[in-house]
């Protein structure tokens, strides 16, 4: 009885073409390295079983110091230092581009649209107003469109939206459909989308949704000789599809001039 | 067959010209008064070779020109006989040997003399038409149509004379392996030249040509949406032209009329945009015409709207098979004009490190990626810096606050124990690790505050789990977080 019914739903999936996602066996894994997008990070990349999935919409979420900037911007040096090109919609405008360059990003090849950078005067401006055009709603939004001319443009390898800054109520205020719109966007194409957030917010069926824990590393054990040696992360690689799934640590160094 | 069309001294060349293209888009302007006219095809629509020179001696008269006119069946036969002999000459193909058997030698300058079409005043001295035996001094003559050394010296015509040849049939009939081992490439060319033979095909000259569009509007039109149809009208035509020459726009010209509300008061709203490639895609321009239309907008009525284009030869694309295509540049001057109307003049491009140990210090400039990575060794123009593939270790990475944040920094005997601020999602906390003092300092010299520095940084991580750096200016004794170690 119950093996009719669930053919009966079946059926009737199949004939409204939603049974794709829900109802037939996954789709057999076939590892085309042309398809990923590698990180250079030999452990994280064994993880990820090759790399990000291009034509996907995959996701980095952790806290504030967890590594998610600093694995976001090891993706932009792996592609660019393929000959690729890059894309940063830095939401917030919050690159360090000296981190970047030391990070291997060959600048020339990252396209980098930087959005509102707050100075002291706008901050309390912004408590003053109402107007949500003129906080992270209206910085959001403008990155959101920044993200779709990019993929639209396509022939960019790594794209990343950066918005790990944004506070967690207005993510919240992100109509899901926005996700679905950018993943229909780059399906098919050789563009891997990254998005750089506190938390999960896409959830991409595609995708990968990496899950960061980090701490700082500190050398010296004196007052007088201690400084920055880098960052512990954790990485906790999460697949819908549970095509990929897994947990790494990754060692990060601080390039300090000091 | 060709027509050489040489005309008097002090004739203007402009209208020397016009009168060839009357006859023939085949015109090859070979000196300052002197034409080449192809003659193919001419015979159904005027008749006869002499019938030909007749109409082109008539229509030069006509328009106050006193030419000659020599018809052959090679361009340097045809040349030579309208430099030597007045009025119409005609040979007939096959024939031009003869006819140039007993010309002088020296005629054979003509092949020397500069060759400025367009500069029909330059000053020069050819032979005079109306005396063309006065005897004068050669010049230093080689071979024009083929490229040797402009500064070896080369004068055959002395050399020539002294071997006793006076015509161009003693020339022609010398044996032609020891005109080469006497005289080089250059004397076999010349002996050529003296036979009639043409160095090579006619290549016709060009006139230069407008690529501009205009449109009258019967009623003056408001706003941008009407404007992108007419600039679409402007547009296509433009482009088609452009495809047609092989040629690409460098630089786009708007050029807008205004009309005020007073119907009378005129002015002209002028947008020229600095292509970052030859482009001829009428949308891509039209596009980006309307992107800065949009930024730049016509404070009134348009009723003329002027489309024009430098033109710049066409962009010659070779894709690999080995590196995936990048953007066209059609596509990413779309983008980056999209993105800089949305986001702002100077908020999208490529960042570039300074020369400078300002904290956070860049620069922005357009973004150009170029083409695929080169091998380093492989000598091209346009090979890269490669960031060391070996170094797998990711660098960490510090999100800077473009505007350091004020903050509350509670200090016991020298260092940080508490770092607040009223920034929302900058809540601070306990200081649980810490280094520094790291003092730092510059542009003192400038004694500009904006852009002098002295401070102490830290690194400190607080209660909350986040890495900030934060540094206390010296001078004001105020502390600020400059940025998140993430």
């Amino acid at each position: 009885m119950a093996n009719h019914a669930r053919a009966d739903i079946e059926t009737a999936l199949r004939a409204r073409k939603l049974d794709r996602t829900l109802t037939t066996a996954l789709p057999r894994e076939h590892r085309d390295e042309a398809a990923l997008v590698a990180m250079d990070v030999p452990a994280l990349d064994a993880c990820l079983r090759g790399g990000l999935p291009r034509g996907q919409l995959s996701e980095i979420a952790g806290p504030s110091s967890s590594g998610r900037t600093t694995l976001a911007v090891q993706a932009i040096a792996a592609s660019t230092r393929r000959g690729e090109i890059a894309a940063l919609v830095d939401t917030f405008d919050r690159l360090d581009v000296a981190s970047a360059a030391a990070a291997g990003v060959d600048l020339d090849r990252l396209l980098w649209i930087r959005g509102q950078s707050w100075g002291p005067a706008s901050d309390f401006a912004l408590r003053a107003t109402s107007d949500r055009s003129a906080g992270p709603d209206g910085a959001i939004n403008r990155a959101l469109k920044a993200l779709n001319l990019v993929l639209q443009a396509r022939g960019f390898a790594c794209v990343v939206l950066d918005l790990a800054d944004a506070p967690p109520a207005t993510l919240k205020r992100i109509p899901f459909t926005t996700w679905l719109r950018v993943q229909r966007v780059i399906e098919g194409s050789d563009t891997a989308c990254l998005l750089v957030a506190p938390q999960p917010l896409a959830r991409s069926a595609g995708g990968l949704t990496l899950l960061l824990a980090g701490r700082a590393r500190w050398a010296g054990d004196a007052d007088r000789n201690r400084h920055l040696a880098g960052a512990d992360v954790t990485v906790r690689v999460v697949s819908p599809r549970r095509r990929v799934d897994g947990e790494v640590s990754v060692r990060a160094t601080a390039n300090d001039s000091r | 067959m060709f027509a050489a069309v040489y005309a008097a001294e002090g004739s203007s060349f402009e209208t020397l010209l016009a009168v060839a293209r009357d006859f023939s888009p085949r015109v090859d302007a070979c000196g300052a008064r002197e034409v080449i006219v192809d003659l193919d095809g001419l015979t159904r629509l005027f008749g006869d070779a002499k019938t030909i020179a007749g109409e082109l001696r008539r229509t030069a008269a006509d328009r106050g020109l006193r030419v000659r006119v020599a018809v052959a069946g090679t361009r340097t036969a045809a040349r030579l006989l309208a430099h030597d002999r007045a009025g119409i000459t005609i040979v007939e193909p096959g024939d031009e040997p003869a006819a140039l058997e007993c010309l002088r030698l020296e005629l054979l300058e003509i092949f020397h003399e500069p060759h400025e079409p367009h500069e029909p005043h330059e000053p020069h001295e050819p032979h005079e038409p109306h005396e063309p035996h006065e005897p004068h001094e050669p010049h230093e003559p080689h071979e024009p149509h083929e490229p040797h050394e402009p500064h070896k010296p080369f004068e055959p015509i002395p050399t020539l004379r002294r071997w006793g040849l006076r015509t161009l049939g003693d020339l022609a009939r010398l044996p032609r392996d020891e005109v080469a081992a006497r005289l080089g490439q250059p004397g076999v060319a010349w002996q050529r030249l003296a036979r009639g033979e043409d160095p090579g095909p006619l290549v016709p000259s060009v006139p230069d040509e407008r690529f501009e569009q205009a449109l009258d509007l019967e009623w003056p039109i408001d706003g941008l949406e009407p404007l992108s149809f007419v600039l679409a009208r402007l547009l296509e035509p433009l482009s088609a032209h452009l495809e047609r020459r092989d040629r690409g726009a460098a630089v786009l010209h708007v050029r807008l009329h205004l009309v005020k509300r007073d119907g009378v008061t005129r002015e002209v709203h002028e947008r020229s945009l600095q292509l970052p490639a030859p482009m001829r895609d009428a949308r891509t321009l039209r596009t980006l015409a309307l992107l800065d239309l949009e930024s730049h907008p016509p404070a009134a009525a348009i009723d003329r709207v002027v489309v024009a284009v430098d033109p710049t030869p066409g962009r010659v694309v070779q894709f690999s098979l080995l590196a995936r295509p990048l953007p066209s540049p059609e596509q990413l001057s779309t983008l980056m004009a999209r993105l800089t109307a949305l986001m702002g003049e100077d908020r999208c491009g490529a960042a570039v490190t300074v020369d400078s140990w300002q904290p956070g210090a860049f620069e922005m400039r357009r973004f150009s990626p170029g083409s695929g990575i080169r091998d380093p060794g492989s000598g091209g123009s346009e090979v890269r810096r490669i960031p060391d593939p070996g170094s797998r270790i990711p660098a960490v990475a510090i999100r800077r606050f473009r505007f350091p944040v004020a903050a509350r920094v509670t200090v016991d005997r020298g260092t940080p124990i508490r770092v607040t601020s009223d920034r929302r999602g900058l809540n601070g906390g306990k200081v649980e690790a810490h280094a520094g003092p790291w003092r730092a300092s510059g542009g003192w010299w400038i004694h500009d505050r904006v852009t002098s520095w002295e401070r102490d940084e830290w690194d400190v991580t607080l209660s909350d789990g986040a890495t900030y750096r934060v540094f206390r200016e010296r001078d004001t004794d105020a502390w600020f977080i400059e940025g998140v170690v993430d």
